[in-house]
């Protein structure tokens, strides 16, 4: 018998086939919108901004990088640098996972859903095709179309199209990296980025 | 508590200041899991179904398993099945062996530590660099973890900036977090991009979909997954959940309960390998599937290693993770000890079942229902002779006529009990006990002694009543008596002058 087949025979004999599944969580009623998941995002370390209309967002995003970065190098995957228009950055077009990147000062990716209950934003694989330049740029900065905003995590989840969750990854971000490893003491920036910018785009 | 664990406690937190330090520290991350609990309208209504979920799944976890192994492979991945530590050691070294993988990156696996990868590894010529700043910080002490989530805590900053100067080169007398952070970061970013291979836990693998949920506060994991160009996950069998839409349920109490944060910082739905890179998947049972077919116990399996049965528990925070001997320390790892083997009989009495842990658990495991139940096993389980002598004990107290005699046959067995050797039928109870030093006189000796000494008091405060009258006759003189002993005494003082 194959390792496999004696640990399912060990677990067969254990499983008891009485519990049901509880079924899905009925979602809480919770204050949503902008303002909730920016208060919620100042909690965990990140900074939002805006929202801004399309017509403003470029503007925004340029003076956002150009205060982030100290003259840096700038990357934007390419659903990110579709959206935000022309600007002081580079469209990721290397093949690689993103050993290149790890002199980026700072990152543009768009998120296309968000809970405002944690400030997370959901960041699919489609828009972070260099799986990892998001961890490895100084500042994160990503862009989140309005409407993708829930009150809740269960909402935001249930928001991302089916074929996200076929695709490598979906991470969800809530934050800059972070650790209190060392009494307990705050400090952003354990691995990945020192600070995370979540830019309100209007639809 | 035991003489052994004892021992380790005093080792571990010698001075009051860090007992003090330490308990202060992990009682902060009890107040903030209560201040998040409380700002969750639906938490009780939450940990209901994260309960209901996990007994579902460990109902079913046959049809889970194999479900998520057919669906990580149509995925891409590859799955492995290790029975213990050693199948998973093998697994692992084979995996990098066959890619000549000699720099390993590695993200915090409580698994791991348990199935002593990191040695096996490194005794193998391969070096292993764990990337979580706490994990990383006692891999150079070359000390275990002593907390789920915050494996440091022990530490003081001098300590970890004396540590670094050592292992690193760092500045001495280096002691700020951020800067000692950072130094870190620089050091371990370079680790990374240079890794042959990333090896990660799991906090959660989905069978609807063949996926594995990497939670973390550093994105450590997610560097470790996708940089270098093969990933192991290593995960126990109990991880798997059934479908994407249990997970919210999950991570809504998962990193409130540990650190009271709202969600941990990365949260990772991972299905297949990544473009040009291997995902092999490590499904490790090592003692799971025992403590599944026992029905008293098996939802200690359901634990989401949040740590907040840590946090609350008078005992660990007093006593330090190292004081429990095992790689998951707490109310937790004393339930899961025994089925590991370790210190199985010490464990469960590290408890004052006060039931804080059961209280705060977000999955609701009945942590001290179960510490008492794995006390009544370990009883259970005593040699013959130990038992005999309980049994015999048992009879004397209940008893009046039987006890005074038994206790004079004690106090003369007493130096012999507390020998060591097999002779003695209380060495197994002494493992994991100390006999104290017998008292010259018992208590019931004492009571005696001063129960009659009392007795002669009193008796002397209530003399007869002739002689009580015959006191008070001396006491109330005639006049005349008095009168003399007067002019006697007006007359001294006269001479006197």
């Amino acid at each position: 018998m194959s390792e496999r087949d004696a640990i399912l025979a060990r677990v067969r004999r254990g499983a008891g086939r009485r519990a049901l599944h509880p079924g899905p969580h009925p979602p809480p009623e919770l204050p949503g919108g902008w303002d909730t998941f920016a208060a919620t995002l100042a909690t965990v370390g990140g900074e939002a901004h805006g929202p801004f209309a399309p017509n403003a967002l470029g503007d925004a995003l340029v003076a956002l990088v150009r205060r982030r970065t100290d003259g840096g190098r700038v990357v934007a995957e390419p659903s990110a640098a579709e959206r935000a228009g022309r600007g002081p950055w580079e469209v990721a077009r290397e093949p690689a996972v993103g050993h290149g990147f790890a002199d980026a000062a700072v990152a543009l990716v768009l998120g296309r859903a968000a809970a405002a209950d944690c400030g997370a934003v959901a960041v699919l694989e489609d828009d972070a095709p260099h799986r990892a330049l998001p961890f490895l740029c100084q500042r994160l900065v990503l862009l989140l179309p309005v409407a993708g905003l829930r009150p809740d995590l269960h909402g935001a989840w249930d928001s991302l199209p089916a074929a996200a969750w076929r695709s490598h990854h979906v991470t969800w971000i809530s934050g800059p990296s972070k650790t209190a490893d060392i009494e307990q003491t705050l400090v952003y920036g354990a691995h990945g980025p020192l600070g995370l910018d979540v830019v309100g785009v209007l639809d | 508590m035991t003489a052994s664990f004892d021992r380790r406690a005093l080792a571990t937190l010698p001075s009051r200041g860090e007992l003090a330090q330490h308990d202060a520290a992990v009682w902060d991350l009890r107040r903030r899991r209560d201040a998040a609990a409380a700002s969750v309208p639906d938490w009780e209504a939450l940990r209901e179904r994260a309960a209901g979920i996990k007994a579902f799944a460990l109902d079913h976890l046959d049809e889970l398993l194999t479900g998520f192994e057919e669906r990580a492979r149509a995925a891409g991945a590859h799955v492995h099945w290790a029975t213990d530590a050693t199948a998973l050691c093998r697994i692992v070294t084979e995996l990098l062996a066959a890619r000549g993988a000699r720099r390993v990156v590695k993200s915090k696996s409580m698994l791991t530590e348990e199935c002593g990868l990191n040695p096996h590894l490194e005794a193998r010529g391969v070096e292993v660099v764990d990337t979580d700043l706490g994990e990383r910080i006692v891999q150079l002490a070359g000390e275990p973890p002593s907390h789920l989530i915050v494996p440091a805590i022990h530490k003081t900053r001098r300590e970890i900036g004396a540590l670094f100067h050592r292992t690193m080169g760092t500045p001495a007398g280096e002691d700020d977090p951020e800067r000692l952070t950072r130094l870190a970061r620089a050091d371990l970013r370079r680790r990374f991009l240079s890794a042959d291979a990333g090896i990660t836990g799991a906090n959660f693998a989905v069978a609807e979909s063949g996926s594995i949920v990497i939670v973390t506060n550093e994105g450590n994991a997610d560097l470790g997954a996708s940089l270098p160009p093969l990933h192991v996950a290593c995960l126990g069998i109990e991880k798997v959940i059934p479908a994407l839409a249990d997970l919210p349920v999950f991570l809504r109490l998962l990193a409130r309960s540990a650190t009271g944060q709202p969600i941990s910082a990365y949260t990772s739905v991972i299905t297949g390998p990544r473009p040009g890179g291997e995902l092999h998947l490590v499904l490790v049972d090592n003692g799971r599937s025992e403590l599944l077919a026992n029905p008293a116990q098996r939802s200690a399996l359901a634990c989401i290693r949040c740590g907040a049965c840590l946090n609350t528990c008078p005992v660990y925070r007093r006593a330090g993770g190292h004081a429990y001997g095992t790689v998951i320390p707490g109310p937790i790892g004393s339930v899961l000890g025994p089925t590991v083997g370790a210190l199985g009989r010490e464990l469960p009495h590290a408890s004052s079942l006060c039931g804080s842990c059961s209280a705060v658990c977000p999955v609701k495991i009945d942590l001290h229902g179960q510490l008492l139940a794995w006390r009544g096993a370990t009883v259970r389980k005593r040699p013959r002779g130990e038992r005999a002598l309980v049994a015999a004990a048992a009879l004397a107290l209940r008893s009046a006529a039987l006890l005074g005699p038994a206790r004079a046959l004690l106090r003369l067995a007493w130096p012999l009990l507390a020998r060591a050797g097999r002779a003695n039928p209380a060495a197994g109870w002494l493992e994991a006990r100390e006999l104290p030093p017998l008292p010259r006189e018992s208590f019931r000796a004492q009571w005696k002694r001063k129960r009659s000494a009392q007795r002669a008091e009193g008796e002397r405060r209530r003399k007869p009543e002739s002689a009580q009258r015959a006191e008070g006759e001396r006491r109330r003189k005639p006049e005349s008596a008095q009168r003399a002993e007067g002019e006697r005494r007006q007359g001294r003082e006269v001479v006197e002058k």
